[in-house]
């Protein structure tokens, strides 16, 4: 092979030489991805941020650095989206990882029977597709037709119209997302559980150490890395919260679940300004970027 | 200034080219048209007989929600006219985005001689559709708007629509409902999470989010802030219900409302849901904000655009042409489907002035297309969707849970923020 590709034409000959060739190979190997990379990634990432320059509602678009940027931190709007993930991210998060932490714990019991089955039942939310189950979502929360109102009813509770008013809205949400990944983070942590070497339990047990002190001072301190994991993962993805509130309020009522996501959508292909959608993307990332490397900072020293 | 000349009379010459050839040719080919719901379904239906005066073209409308024809119109524009279709609905309110953005992506009109309908519909219905020197939409339903009431409760309590002239006559009469029947049937449903109420009572009071030119917000100019100001007012009395679309179709439909307030088009959306109340239905143009105000205002209505992506554009034109500018094609919508023509000729055809029997006998098509020429014009402009979608409907919604001390705070902070969202100056 070698041999051959020496009696190659002279210029190749010339131009390259045998250790330069052999260096070349592994990137001809990554050029197809290379390319799809530059061409898909690489080069929308480098567009948008020019974008974020450049009033894009004129033809053609027009450079003004200050327009964008400095629409942002006046718009009512923007910041009330920004209030709205913002108390996704301190209320929902916390709430689903705490019981994520517990449905592995109970999945991990011995005592438990069925356990692949539970396992699997716990996961099932996260094969459904976004749109069916928000859909779902978006009929049993009807404030007249609902199967929840139809139960509170029977029960002589109050029925709120959930999908009408700002704060059972913001609820209807995050217990279509918790309902959703629960799951997927217990499942995330069950596997962190089982990297507990059991040694360490036996050992704690022969000196006689209770059971919830065998929690709080094995099982808890060696999930924290897997726990940091889900937590990063989830404030990811609720800075990019989309599909739930676009599908079951569309936002509303007023923009009382409108989400950096949901506004970011608008912008972009409601009122086809790309160059301020592009700017809420860039503040969402560089958001999304500094939690992650606070909590990175913080949590993860151990490490 | 002589070389300008010459190149208008090329162009003059061009056009009567081209005028010549259109009218020479009889068109053919295959044409798809995109839209949605009940307008869809009247297109659909009219097409047999467009097929006897042009058997050569064969047309397929494609039936896709509203936000789907509009969002996907927007992104095939902006991927430079890829996969669109030969003709495209355009509600006239999120038409100027188009124009601004993507001016090329549809045929200007006057190619084929649209200038000879101009004054065959009324102004207010074409502000939106040019841009420039084009005129890129030809004008399809409107949206007069008339309070549906229902005759037997107005009558129970003693309520004379005939004598409701003002918004204050209509809160009063409200009322009177309410006592009548222990509370139980409110005057009105309002969704009170969007701005359709907002924006017919300001259109009445000759107000919109910008003037009319589209240079200046006008948003907190007085005819809005009274707009905003009398809907605060129908609630505070109680006379209101709220519920979204399907909330409202509910409250007519277990009559446990008097009234509801729309654009004419809400006729088919009544008598198809609710065939059981046959003849208790009336209708009458809306109340003034102030005595001896406009009784006049349009919500809603559309448009058919040509792409300049269509292969075949003569055959695009022959079939809107018929559908829009023909007495027999908006009457056969009318008929069908309950779309109010904007073809001022079809207000005085036959079907249009007769009696319609579930609105108890009243001719309410003529009744309804009498107020059309009083509607003050107005403009969405190319911030339209942005503009509502996020700034007005947050202050209403704002302002009604309380959050501001007027209605003149609630929009002036509308018009601040959007200045700073379009760079468009507030109007002096």
């Amino acid at each position: 092979m070698e041999g051959r590709r020496c009696a190659g034409p002279p210029v190749f000959r010339v131009s390259l030489t045998a250790a330069m060739r052999r260096q070349a190979v592994p990137y001809l190997f990554l050029a197809p991805y290379l390319a799809v990379f530059a061409a898909f990634w690489a080069w929308p990432i480098v567009q948008s941020f020019l974008l974020t320059f450049q009033n894009t509602r004129v033809i053609p678009p027009r450079w003004q650095p200050g327009l964008n940027w400095g629409r942002l931190l006046n718009d009512a709007v923007f910041l009330s989206a920004l209030k709205n993930t913002f108390f996704i991210l301190l209320v929902q998060v916390p709430i689903m990882l705490a019981l994520a932490t517990m449905l592995a714990l109970a999945l991990n019991s011995t005592m438990l029977r069925a356990r692949g089955l539970f396992r699997f039942a716990f996961f099932a939310p996260v094969v459904v597709g976004e749109v069916a189950y928000s859909a779902l979502f978006r009929l049993i929360f009807n404030g007249k037709f609902g199967a929840v109102n139809g139960a509170l009813g029977a029960l002589g509770l109050p029925t709120p119209d959930w999908l009408q008013r700002p704060g059972t809205a913001m609820a209807v949400v995050i217990i279509a997302i918790t309902w959703r990944w629960t799951g997927y983070n217990a499942i995330i942590i069950l596997a962190g559980l089982q990297n507990i070497p059991q040694d360490l339990y036996e050992a704690a047990a022969v000196d006689g150490v209770p059971r919830w002190r065998q929690h709080l001072s094995i099982t808890l301190p060696l999930l924290r890395p897997v726990v940091l994991f889900a937590l990063v993962l989830s404030i990811i993805g609720t800075m990019q919260l989309f599909a739930e509130p676009w599908l079951i309020t569309l936002g509303g009522p007023g923009n009382a679940t409108e989400t950096l996501g949901t506004y970011l959508y608008r912008q972009g292909f409601t009122s086809t300004n790309f160059g301020y959608a592009s700017t809420v993307a860039y503040a969402m990332a560089l958001m999304a970027a500094t939690f992650s490397a606070v909590q990175i900072v913080f949590f993860g020293r151990q490490r | 200034m002589r070389r300008q000349i010459l190149r208008a009379g090329a162009i003059l010459i061009a056009g009567l080219g081209l005028g010549l050839a259109g009218a020479q040719a009889a068109p053919k080919g295959e044409i798809t048209v995109w839209s949605w719901n009940i307008a869809a379904e009247a297109l659909d239906m009219l097409v047999p007989d467009f097929n006897k005066k042009y058997p050569d073209v064969k047309v397929n409308v494609l039936n896709m929600g509203n936000g789907d024809v509009y969002t996907k119109t927007l992104a095939g524009c902006a991927a430079g006219g890829t996969d669109l279709p030969d003709v495209v609905t355009i509600e006239n309110s999120e038409a100027e985005i188009q124009w601004a953005r993507f001016p090329d992506c549809f045929v200007n009109l006057k190619e084929f001689g649209v200038e000879k309908y101009v004054d065959k519909f009324p102004a207010f219905k074409w502000t939106e559709l040019m841009a420039g020197d084009g005129i890129f939409s030809l004008p399809w339903d409107s949206g007069p708007t008339m309070i549906f009431y229902r005759r037997d409760l107005y009558e129970k309590a003693g309520v004379d629509p005939a004598a409701i002239n003002t918004w204050d006559d209509f809160i009063n009469a409200g009322k009177k409902i309410l006592a009548a029947t222990n509370g139980e049937v409110k005057m009105v449903t309002i969704d009170m999470n969007e701005d359709g109420w907002f924006r017919a009572l300001a259109n009445q009071e000759s107000c919109s989010y910008f003037t009319n030119d589209g240079e200046a917000v006008a948003i907190n100019q007085p005819g809005c802030v009274v707009a905003l100001e009398m809907i605060k007012k129908m609630i505070d009395a109680g006379i209101v219900a709220n519920g979204d679309w399907g909330g409202q179709i509910q409250n007519i439909k277990t009559n446990s409302v008097a009234s509801a307030y729309f654009g004419g088009w809400y006729e088919g959306t009544i008598r198809s849901n609710a065939p059981e109340q046959s003849g208790k239905w009336g209708m009458y143009p809306p109340p003034a904000v102030e005595p001896g105000g406009v009784r006049a205002a349009n919500w809603g209505g559309s448009s058919l655009a040509i792409t300049s992506s269509s292969k075949n554009k003569e055959a695009a034109w022959a079939y809107i042409e018929y559908a829009l500018a023909t007495d027999e094609g908006q009457i056969s919508m009318l008929r069908n489907r309950g779309l109010v023509p904007s073809l001022l000729s079809a207000v005085s055809t036959d079907y249009a002035k007769s009696p319609m029997e579930y609105w108890g006998g009243q001719p309410v098509w003529t009744d309804m297309l009498a107020t059309q020429g009083n509607i003050p014009p107005y403009r969405g402009t190319q911030y339209f969707d942005e503009v509502r979608g996020t700034i007005v409907n947050k202050t209403i919604s704002d302002f009604m849970n309380g959050n501001y001390k007027t209605a003149k705070e609630a929009l002036d902070f509308a018009a601040s923020q959007i200045v700073s969202a379009t760079g468009v100056p507030i109007a002096q």
